[in-house]
This record gives C-alpha cells, structure tokens and sequence, in this order.
C-alpha cells in the first residue's frame, strides 16, 4: 500500500512538472495531494488525511483553478524564447539533488535504526483537539488573526479602486 | 549483500526511511517545477508540492516518535499558514495580471510597473 501511493504522489508531482496545460496540471495536483491523504492514512493520522483533502484538494486547488480560468492563463501563449540554460540547469540541479537525498537517507543510520516498537494508537480527532485546546491555545487565536490579515490582504490586492 | 536487501524490502513496505525519502523526492520534484518552468502559476503549485513534503516528513516523524501528537497539532497550523499563502499569493499573481496581461515571470522582469 506504501509503494502504491508514494507512486500516485510522486507520478503526480512529476505530470505536473512536464504537463503544457495549467488546467491539467492543478488536476495533476489532485492527484498528488490524495497520494499525499493516503500517505497519511498510512501513518495510522486520519485527521491529517482528512485536513488534506478538504483543504489542499478542496480549498486550495479550487481557488487556483479559478484564477487560472479567470486569467485565461491557459490560453495564454508559451514563451518566445526557450532559455537552455534555465532548463538543462535545473535538470541537472535536480538530478544532482535527487540522487543526493537518496544516498544520505540509504546510508543513515539514524533513519534505518527508528525501527517503530509497538504500534501507537491511531490518531484521533479527540486527541488532536485537547492537545490543541489545552496547550496551544494562544497559537490557535493567532492562527485565527493571521487568517483574518490574510483575508484582508487578498482582498485589497485584488480589489481595483478601493 | 543481504542488509542492503532487507533495507530495501523495508523501505517499500513503509519505514520511516521510505517516508523521507518520498517527502524528500516530492521537495525535489516541487523545487524542479519552480526552477524550469516560467509561468508563476505553476511555480506555485511547485511551492505547495514543497510545502507538502515538509508535512509529510513531519508527520512520517511525528509517527515513528510514538505517535506524538503534537505533530499533527503543528500540521494543523501549517496548513492554516499555507490557506493563508495560498491566498495572498494568487492575489499577487491577479495583480500581476492586472498590471501585466500576463502570467509569465520572464515578462514580469521590471522592478517598475
């Protein structure tokens, strides 16, 4: 089940990075992002599986699909010139890190000794929610007010003549 | 020969090795979007790939640290964090627009407007 899903959100990372169509793409992200729940569900965290559907798939890929559609940034045309440096570079950056990423954490012994004893229960909502309440509850307001400025924020940006 | 064999069965059957590394790969995935391809929409959802591997490795942790909970009580907060990015950066991007007519960040190059 681990191989399955670390495919779709890998699969669907890399359909993103070598698709032409924006719309298709944020479709792509979709993809990734049940990958990523399933993960998560994997992880014994259904809460965190549950908060990334409705807020990555639901929220946030939503609000890009409309900008996309309201700035027809789909129909828009591709680029005159193709810089080979930008893209042979990031390439090879990327290949470099890749192949980097997979040495250090195949060689660590740090990783391969966290062999996990027993199981720990599932995650649940009770939990998260005492925890949350009962020790970060200051956060949990601020959270709120960066919420609101962000809100704010959007708005005026968007806004023509306020 | 044989310890390099077990690793290998244990990282596809979902170590914590296998975690990081899929959380890396994704980091790498969403930072090659963001470096090869021009139009500011796309290098954003390279950004939130970015963000979500961070997610996943934290909570691959979080997991393997005797199901803490504190783990997903930061995940909750980084995903409002990232609501809020999200937001402000596809005004930014409408603005961009706006001002521009256009989504291409090689054609948004003047620090002008």
């Amino acid at each position: 089940m681990f191989l399955i899903f670390a495919l779709i959100t890998l699969l669907g990372a890399l359909s993103v990075a070598f698709q032409k169509n924006l719309v298709v793409a944020g479709l792509c992200m979709v993809i990734t992002f049940f990958g990523v729940a399933g993960l998560y569900l994997l992880l014994a965290n259904p809460v965190a599986a549950a908060l990334q559907i409705i807020v990555y798939s639901g929220a946030i890929v939503v609000l890009l699909l409309f900008v996309i559609m309201l700035l027809s940034a789909h129909e828009e045309e591709d680029a005159q010139s193709v810089h080979s440096v930008q893209r042979w570079g990031s390439v090879a950056a990327a290949l470099a890190l890749a192949a980097g990423v997979v040495k250090v954490v195949l060689s660590s012994g740090f990783l391969r000794g966290a062999a996990s004893g027993p199981a720990p229960a599932n995650m649940n909502l009770e939990r998260v929610g005492t925890a949350l309440f009962a020790e970060h509850l200051v956060a949990f307001e601020a959270v709120g007010l960066l919420l609101l400025a962000a809100m704010i924020g959007a708005v005026t940006l968007v806004k023509k003549d306020l | 020969m044989q310890p390099t064999m077990c690793a290998t069965a244990s990282i596809l059957h979902g170590s914590l090795q296998g975690y990081v590394l899929v959380a890396l790969l994704l980091f790498v995935i969403g930072l090659f979007i963001v470096l090869s391809r021009r139009s500011v929409l796309i290098q954003f959802m390279g950004v939130e790939l970015m963000l979500n591997a961070a997610n996943v490795a934290l909570l691959a942790f979080a997991r393997h640290w005797n199901g803490d909970v504190q783990g997903t009580v930061f995940y909750l907060f980084i995903i409002a964090v990232a609501a809020c990015e999200a937001a402000v950066g596809l005004a930014l991007v409408v603005g961009l627009f706006r001002h521009r007519q256009t989504t291409d960040s090689d054609r948004a190059d003047a620090l002008k407007l």
